[in-house]
């Protein structure tokens, strides 16, 4: 039990996370305020000042020492922990292997520079108390999960982290807010349930439950029963794959991150839908094992599934005008990449799907940040209003462009090497036609993700001189468009609480890019010893 | 610390007493008087829980001192004792959340009789818990319907009068099988007492005498229970039962009452006629395709159902169903799943039952779905106890019903033919309870339109149910305590069942 | 089947018709007072099952007279004991049913169980 500290950054956050809630909580019931925050006030606010100052010092500093702590534990070796018996047989029970290593550092990093982005965006959502309680207690919840070494435990804080997030969709109050996250958490929870109903399945099948490298599914359990095995599996992929937004349960993500407030979609779109991803890994490679889904039907179905996702968000992104549900379409299909990484059971693919999940995550965080700033420093939601935003503030642009290459997977950006992973891993693996099918696929969808991001950089920098027509609402578009314009010549760029995260996130997406040998192996190792 | 060994008989006969006190006494001291009884019954089976773990056997009170066939006796083991620490726990937290319901709902003058019928649903129970007796058993079976019909109908209107009939024929129905029962049992081996009727049993069985009586007799005893504990399709009074009776009365109904049955059941099993025998007569065959249909008929019922309360009603038939199934799948794992539901079900049921009332009291006393928009705002201790209530039911980990449902699964999955059906009803009942109780926890936080706005939608605030507000987060703990560390009573459970043999 | 068996345990047989005829009668009758009627049949029936079971032929009830002490004069004393307690357990039940009774129709002038469901339903309404 020597190793119980490697919990020590879950007990903080979650520690703080709570002081936090019950700070908010206690002010709530003194001040007998509605539920539903209050526009801030505008006279009220320079004597919560001092408070606010303190809370977000308490909540970087919490993150920066967790983090610490997390990389600590993580990067130390193989340690494991087992807390308690949940049931006889089945312990709430700990383990650091290379997977947890991979997602966890992920999760700290993005996790970090979201919160110190927050510091300053969250001012004008008010209720800061209760996001950063909430946001710490995901956090802590979130490393539990990498670091589950069972199903059980995974599945428990699979679905804590749910309960935990689901607050920070409806952070607004609003009805439509609301709204979403109910919906978010009836898709979430509808699709553990088939996680779980194919969990019962494999207590029968499996030698344990505890994550071994190639899977525990014992064959004399399977003999002569394997009929209702596959489909348990399906299920499960379908389920734990609403998570990360596969379809056919994918509708509640671009209903419920455009609402969240900014960082909050960024940690749901980079981070939150990378936990169905570590789930359906969990599920596939340490407990079914590849070697018996390769070559069957659920397989191809899973496969198609796949495709089918990555070809629909694109072209959803495509037609959508809001910046943010585009961008919440393109998770959409670009969390459908990794899931088709994983779903052609090769090395290469595997590679990619590794490469995928910390090359989306900085870039599709980066872009939510994006979106944030634009939305917080002017008010502008829509794709159409952002004509000549370039000239106010350049290095934001510039910040967006890069991300956009990288999603698109242009060279040199970290996004041409996973894809060109996932594209190797397709073509070489013995899956018939669909290893000329897929790649077609993921090609045409990167040529969306160029036509769904790239007309932003273009109109950003060079907007051009709109053709009026005759009616009455394009021309006061048009007028408003103008006033952004001469208000935008004079440069204007966000706080440094709110840029020095988004340049350090660009400077990751062209980083990885550029020296991917360190990761290749990495996540090429881990490929080597589960396949 | 022998003098432990008395507490079980007195705490029968203490609340047997404390009915008559509370009739003379004003309305006030009344209440203090049952909360401090109950209170006072809990440590008591707390400290037999404690003497029986202490010196690791079961012991037999024998009443009179008349020695075995033919005294009475009380036996006191590691799960009757906690069974009957948790009935009183339960208990107390229903009391509490019911209290100001009951004052409003129930006439002044009437009051006092609630907590006569309280104390005597108590001593029923535990009477039932620790009997080692057959025919005190049945005497206490009737006892136990008679103060139930009582709680349900001292709220008057021509609703619960009506329920309470349908329960008294229900139970009626049910009750004279089992004496049935019970008679054919007497006859074929002389005795009423529990370990010599097992002793006599086994010896039949040995000898391969009077097999079809016997089976009779099992089955009798068996559908008596069923109807008793309203298993499906004998659930038709239940409903009405739950739904109209004060909050307190339908919390205790739906948590105890029916539970004591299954109580005496599982000691039927166990100790009267030995497990090894029923699982191998095909009574229990009947018993789990009851317990499926029952599982997936009442979620279907519930989701029909547009009355929060009655819905609420309806999901204790599904839940009802899980017991039923777990027995039916005649293993001891199953048996130990179903034991740990019943606690869990008692846990969570109660709370919900006492959130809803919260819940239609913010909401101008309708219990009609469309009417609730927006409650979990206007009270919020009781939206977030029916959250957890909800999630519970529903599974979610953390709460008690997770645990649960992962028991019966893995009790289901050593099971070569029943494994399949039992994982497959799990995984629909699972998604059913998902649909009806998230679409209620959605309508409850859904927000409320301006135009929408109805008369009697105050707020209440904690402050101004204290009482209530306690025995709520009480129960919220509860639920969390079981859903994260069943194992400790898991284990007692366990320990408990092999005592029984 | 040995019918013969049947007819020697004559008193038995009739006990249980007696139990099936309380039983279909509180289960399917549907005035109350003859659903009633139908549980006082059924735990008749009961009773006469039980005291059947004690009874020995030729011997008396089981009160010393005389000065015997014999168990052989007497018959089995407890299932008349059982009988006793089942008789007030029954009582107590009837007394409970027939008030009931008394109020559903003060409430609704009728006996009939299904009639007063639907006046409930229009009551709500």
């Amino acid at each position: 039990m020597s190793d119980l500290w490697i919990l020590s950054p879950v007990l903080l956050t979650l520690g703080v996370g709570i002081f936090l809630l019950v700070w908010s909580f206690a002010e709530h019931i003194l001040a007998a305020k509605a539920f539903r925050p209050a526009e801030p006030a505008a006279g009220s606010k320079p004597e919560k000042e001092a408070g606010l100052k303190t809370v977000h010092g308490l909540a970087v500093g919490t993150l920066l020492a967790a983090a610490v702590l997390t990389l600590g534990a993580a990067w130390s070796g193989d340690r494991s922990v087992t807390l308690f018996y949940l049931m006889k047989d089945i312990p709430i029970y700990f383990h650091i292997d290379d997977i947890s290593r991979w997602f966890v550092t992920v999760v700290t990093v993005i996790w970090v520079l979201v919160g110190i982005y927050s510091t300053v965006y969250m001012q004008h959502e008010g209720e800061e108390k209760r996001f950063f309680g909430f946001y710490l207690l995901v956090y802590g919840v979130l490393v539990c999960l990498d670091f589950s070494g069972n199903l059980v435990t995974m599945y428990l804080f699979y679905e804590l982290m749910t309960l935990a997030s689901f607050p920070l969709v409806l952070h607004n109050g609003s009805r439509e807010a609301i709204m979403a996250a109910l919906k978010y958490l009836f898709y979430s929870l509808c699709g553990a349930y088939m996680g779980l109903f194919g969990i019962y399945f494999l207590y029968r099948y499996c030698s344990s439950l505890t994550f071994m490298p190639g899977g525990t599914l014992s064959p004399e359990a399977v003999s002569g029963q394997a009929g209702i095995l596959p489909v348990a599996v399906l299920l499960m992929l379908i389920g734990f794959g609403a998570k990360a937004g596969m379809f056919p349960l994918h509708a509640w993500l671009p209903t419920a991150h455009p609402v969240a407030p900014s960082p909050a979609s960024a940690a749901l779109s980079g981070i939150i839908v990378k936990s169905g991803v570590l789930a359906i890994i969990r599920v596939v490679y340490y407990i079914v094992g590849p070697d018996f889904l390769r070559g069957t039907w659920v397989q191809y179905t899973w496969m198609a599934l796949t495709l089918v996702t990555v070809f629909m968000g694109s072209l959803l992104a495509y037609r959508e005008p809001v910046l943010k549900k585009r961008l919440a379409y393109s998770t959409v299909s670009q969390v459908s990449y990794i899931l088709f990484g994983l779903a052609v059971l090769s090395p290469a693919g595997f590679t990619g799907a590794l490469l995928h999940v910390a090359f989306h995550a900085v870039v599709k965080c980066g872009l939510f940040l994006t979106a944030g700033i634009f939305l917080f420093c002017c008010g502008k939601t829509r794709v159409d209003q952002l004509a000549g935003i370039g000239r106010r503030m350049p290095a934001v642009l510039w910040c967006y462009t890069l991300f956009a290459l990288a999603l698109i997977g242009i060279p040199p950006t970290s996004g041409f090497v996973s894809k060109w992973y996932l594209a190797q891993g397709a073509l070489h693996a013995d899956i018939g036609v669909w290893s000329y099918v897929g790649p077609a696929v993921l090609l045409v969808s990167a040529l969306l993700t160029a036509g769904y991001l790239l007309p932003i950089t273009m109109k950003g920098f060079f907007p051009g001189q709109e053709e009026s027509s005759g009616s009455a609402e394009d021309t006061e578009q048009k007028q408003r468009v103008q006033a952004d314009t001469a208000g935008a010549a004079k440069r204007q760029e966000p706080k440094a609480a709110m840029l020095v995260p988004l340049l350090i996130l660009a400077a990751l997406a062209l980083g990885m890019g550029l020296l991917p040998g360190v990761f290749t192996d990495f996540a090429g190792g881990i490929a080597a010893l589960v396949i | 610390m022998d003098f432990i060994r008395n507490f079980s008989f007195f705490s029968i006969v203490l609340s047997l007493f404390s009915g008559p006190l509370s009739s003379i006494l004003g309305r006030k001291w009344a209440k203090r008087v049952n909360t401090a009884e109950i209170i006072l019954l809990g440590l008591m089976s707390v400290a037999v829980l404690w003497y029986v773990l202490q010196t690791g056997e079961a012991f037999v009170y024998t009443m009179g001192h008349f020695p075995a066939p033919w005294g009475n006796e009380i036996r006191a083991g590691v799960l009757e004792a906690f069974m009957a620490a948790f009935f009183c726990l339960i208990m107390l937290l229903c009391m509490w959340g019911g209290v100001r319901e009951r004052e409003s709902e129930i006439e002044a003058s009437k009051q006092n009789l609630y907590y006569i019928m309280v104390n005597l649903l108590l001593c029923s129970l535990l009477a039932l818990i620790y009997t080692n007796d057959l025919f005190t058993a049945y005497v206490f079976v009737e006892i136990n319907t008679i103060s139930a019909c009582g709680l349900i109908m001292i709220r008057q209107n021509g609703r619960t009068i009506e329920a309470a009939t349908r329960y008294m024929i229900m139970s009626l129905l049910g009750s004279g099988l089992l004496l049935l029962g019970l008679c054919f049992l007497y006859d074929l081996t002389g005795h009423l007492l529990m370990s010599n009727i097992q002793e006599a049993v086994h010896a039949l069985v040995a000898n391969g005498q009077y097999q079809t009586p016997l089976l009779v007799s099992i089955s009798l005893m068996c559908v008596g229970l069923a109807i008793k504990s309203a298993l499906f399709p004998f659930h038709t009074w239940l409903p009405d039962a739950y739904g109209y009776s004060t909050v307190s009365s339908a919390a205790i109904l739906s948590s105890l009452v029916s539970k004591g049955y299954i109580f005496l059941l599982v000691k039927i099993f166990y100790r009267v006629i030995g497990f090894d025998i029923i699982s191998s007569s095909k009574v229990i065959h009947v018993l789990f395709a009851f317990g499926i249909a029952g599982m997936i008929v009442g979620s279907v019922d519930a989701i029909r159902e547009n009355d929060i309360r009655r819905m609420i009603a309806y999901s204790s038939v599904a839940q009802i169903g899980y017991i039923y199934m777990g027995f039916g799948l005649g293993t001891t794992a199953g048996v130990i799943a179903s034991i740990y539901h019943v606690v869990c079900h008692a846990a969570t049921k109660s709370l919900l039952f006492i959130a809803a009332s919260g819940i239609t009291d913010v909401s101008g006393g309708s219990r009609h779905f469309e009417d609730l928009t927006g409650a979990g705002y206007r009270n919020k201790l009781a939206g977030v106890a029916f959250t957890v209530g909800s999630l519970s039911m529903v599974g979610v980990p953390m709460f008690a019903g997770f645990i649960s449902k992962l028991y019966f699964a893995q009790a289901a999955v050593g099971h070569t033919v029943k494994m399949l059906p039992t994982l497959i009803a799990l995984a629909i009942s699972t998604i059913l309870n998902a649909v009806y109780f998230m679409k209620t926890v959605i309508r409850l936080y859904t927000p409320v339109k301006d135009g929408e706005k109805k008369a009697g939608y105050g707020t209440i605030t904690v402050r101004q149910q204290p009482v209530k507000a306690v025995a709520l987060i009480l129960f919220i703990l509860l639920n969390v305590i079981l859903g994260l560390n069943a194992e400790p009573v898991i284990g007692l459970i366990r320990t408990g069942l092999e005592m029984f043999s | 089947m040995d019918f013969g068996n049947l007819f020697h345990n004559y008193a038995e047989a009739v006990a249980m018709i007696l139990f099936g005829i309380g039983f279909s009668n509180l289960l399917l009758q549907k005035n109350l007072m003859k659903k009633i009627i139908g549980l006082n049949i059924m735990d008749t029936a009961t009773y006469l099952f039980l005291a059947l079971k004690g009874y020995i032929d030729g011997r008396k009830a089981p009160v010393v007279v005389d000065g015997i002490q014999s168990m052989e004069a007497y018959v089995n004393p407890i299932p008349s004991g059982l009988v006793l307690t089942g008789i007030v357990v029954s009582v107590s039940v009837t007394a409970l049913m027939l008030s009931l009774t008394i109020r559903l129709y003060r409430r609704y002038h009728t006996l009939d169980l299904d009639e007063i469901s639907t006046l409930l339903k229009k009551e709500d309404k």
